[in-house]
């Protein structure tokens, strides 16, 4: 679209739109990776994020490891990794008190 | 670029419906059209929006909004009246305030039903002309929708005239096949295309293009109709969580959800967050304004799942301990 009749879009991956500053990108991404690991470890996996390097590195129990970009990869990496997708609408969701 | 001929109304407004799938590119389309003045200095736009929670009229400016039912069937009742109550303000003010009409319907509509509607009208025929109806076609998902949904076939098959969207994305092959596919389900239709609303040129169809072949499909489908639902995000939820959990959602059951629309506050502005399938926009910074209760209000359309379970999922799934947000 040209210039004048459109908003400007963020650029990156679209889940990395909330934070505008550097300091608030880092702190997003801590607190993300806190939320993530709440949310994989009921599935025994594990997801680490130092603020450092780029991408989400994921983890299994036993060891094995692979770096992804976005949140879009880590939920294709972890049902390659389970078997099946992590359903937000499975019912241990919505069963849950 | 005028849209289509003005005059032989015999002084009538002249109708233009605008309608498409959802997320098929007709707000971004109107948008453009609307800024590059194809309909003229004296349109008004109406834009209907099947969700309870209207989005799209805050990317196009000053518009009459129909939101809370989709026009072409439950809302039918709130079009005919706005339509009318336009037509009694042009006949006491003057034609020259008023000379065309432009309905963006919903994703969910038929236009061929609404045209009928305001057709069978004994007060909108007289002051109504029905002029082109524009059906804008997503080239990325298209031929998926056409092969399970059957309104994506009654959409099709009411356009005079189909704007294939989101043309620089799509292979050449498959476009190609989506031309031919066209072509056969209503071939009486002109075919242009437009990038982000801005008219591009198609190349000619390579010769023996075969059209997709389309199953036949039940009038219902087994899934169950597709539904809006409005979704809040608590003010505990900031967007890294939502993110984690849509994103979740749309890799696991992306099939189902059609299209998920909404504003959210975040650190960074006001997000517009788009979804169609598993395609996502990159979010667009919305001005700053005050919250008149509309942001952080998420709708989802979709089917495959009980409505109430989206807010619920949304909650759980992010766990209950979840940690206190960066302040």
């Amino acid at each position: 679209m040209c210039n004048a009749c459109g908003n400007p879009a963020v650029p990156g991956h679209w889940t990395d739109a909330g934070a505008a500053t550097p300091g608030d990108r880092l702190r997003a991404r801590f607190h993300r990776v806190g939320v993530l690991n709440t949310i994989l470890r009921p599935y025994g996996l594990t997801a680490h994020d130092d603020g450092v390097v780029p991408g989400i590195q994921l983890s299994t129990l036993f060891g094995a490891s692979v770096i992804v970009q976005n949140l879009s990869e880590v939920w294709a990496e972890a049902e390659r990794l389970i078997g099946r997708p992590i359903d937000p609408l499975d019912a241990r969701y919505l069963d849950a008190g | 670029m005028q849209v289509d001929g003005v005059g032989g109304g015999g002084g009538r407004l002249r109708l233009t419906v605008l309608g498409g799938y959802l997320g098929s590119g007709k707000t971004t389309w109107l948008r453009h059209q609307l800024h590059a003045g194809s309909f003229g200095p004296h349109a008004h736009v109406i834009v209907n929006e099947a969700a309870e929670t209207p989005v799209d009229d805050a990317l196009l400016g000053q518009v009459t909004l129909l939101a809370g039912g989709c026009c072409c069937c439950v809302g039918q009742a709130q079009l005919i009246a706005a339509l009318r109550r336009i037509c009694d303000l042009r006949s006491r003010e003057g034609a020259a305030t008023l000379d065309r009409i432009v309905l963006e319907t919903s994703g969910l509509a038929d236009p061929g039903a609404i045209v009928a509607a305001i057709q069978g009208d004994p007060v909108l025929v007289n002051h109504i002309l029905v002029g082109e109806t524009i059906v804008a076609v997503d080239a990325l998902h298209a031929l998926a929708q056409l092969t399970t949904e059957p309104l994506g076939r009654r959409q099709v098959g009411a356009a005079d005239r189909l704007i294939l969207t989101k043309t620089d994305a799509c292979a050449p092959a498959g476009l190609a096949a989506l031309r031919a596919t066209l072509a056969l389900l209503n071939p009486g239709a002109v075919v242009t295309a437009a990038v982000l609303g801005e008219t591009v040129v198609l190349p000619a169809l390579p010769p023996g293009t075969t059209p997709a072949l389309l199953p036949p499909l039940p009038d219902d489908d087994a899934r169950g109709p597709i539904l809006p639902t409005q979704v809040r995000v608590a003010p505990e939820i900031d967007w890294s969580a939502f993110t984690l959990w849509l994103s979740a959602l749309l890799h696991a059951r992306g099939d189902d959800l059609v299209r998920v629309k909404g504003v959210i506050r975040t650190p960074a502005g006001r997000l517009l967050l788009q979804t169609v399938r598993r395609v996502v926009q990159s979010p667009e910074v919305l001005p700053d304004q005050p919250d008149h209760g509309q942001d952080n209000r998420i709708v989802f359309i979709g089917r495959g799942y009980r409505p109430a379970d989206l807010e619920r999922s949304l909650h759980h799934f992010l766990g209950r301990s979840l940690p206190v947000p960066f302040a």
